[in-house]
């Protein structure tokens, strides 16, 4: 899963919330550029803001070194396109989170656990690994994913 | 993100238009949870322009219809738009509100 091309566009991320409206920004620039269809780009937008969200809000907590957030956006064969979200945050996969349960009333309903099951929804594929001290956890999407 | 308050008999009506993202899902509760100690009323969320929304503005409806349930209160949500249903339905929350 490593094994992209070299990136047809980055964006560093400061380790705020403050900082997401700017990515959104300029996911939405590349969904005109690459003229992705609108399902796929609200699902990209979402999912990348939910993981970003994640990382900000998790990955640095007690940690001294400087935060380093980045984004690597990729075009894939077939129409499909990659964002790669690449911290050096705590180790952490968002994939080994299990999906949360059914809740069947607000009162037993559990806040939290949703963003990866919406990613899981909207897009074609996830992948997480740990590369030395980095985290790397890439968004696949198709434009042809069916609903 | 924009919302107006109104009162409609006992209930209240948020009218909300932009996005419920992870930046204004702490406002968005604080003005929920405002609504809902100012009344003792039905909170009516009219979704109409509301173009995004994330698993942090789920988190703030889900937040304030907790604060709501041991009083036996209702927290409606109206005209939601197909992309954001989708959301609600995926994550479950369709059937966690009374949405028309």
């Amino acid at each position: 899963m490593s094994g992209f091309d070299r990136a047809a566009a980055s964006l560093d991320v400061a380790p705020s919330i403050d900082d997401l409206p700017r990515v959104s920004d300029w996911l939405n620039e590349l969904a005109e550029q690459d003229g992705w269809p609108e399902r796929m780009r609200f699902g990209l937008e979402l999912s990348l803001e939910e993981a970003l969200a994640n990382v900000i809000s998790y990955g640095f907590e007690g940690l001294a070194h400087p935060p380093r957030i980045r984004v690597d956006y990729f075009r894939l064969p077939a129409d499909r396109v990659a964002l790669r979200i690449i911290d050096n945050g705590l180790a952490f996969d968002p994939l080994s989170v299990g999906e949360p349960e059914v809740a069947a009333s607000v009162e037993e309903a559990r806040i939290g656990g949703h963003g990866v099951q919406l990613m899981r929804h909207f897009l074609a594929g996830l992948d997480y690994e740990r590369a030395g001290d980095e985290n790397r956890f890439t968004l696949i999407a198709d434009p042809h994913k069916a609903a | 993100m924009q919302i107006e308050t109104e009162a409609s008999g006992e209930d209240t009506v948020l009218k909300v238009s932009g996005r419920l993202d992870t930046l204004n899902a702490k406002p968005f509760e604080g003005q929920l949870l405002e609504a809902v100690k100012a009344s003792n009323g039905a909170i009516v969320v009219d979704m109409a322009g509301v173009d995004y929304v994330s698993s942090s503005g789920l988190r703030a409806l889900l937040v304030a219809g907790k604060a709501m349930s041991p009083h036996k209160r209702k927290l409606r949500l109206k005209s939601l738009q197909p992309q954001i249903q989708e959301v609600f339905d995926i994550s479950g929350f369709s059937a966690l509100f009374d949405i028309h």
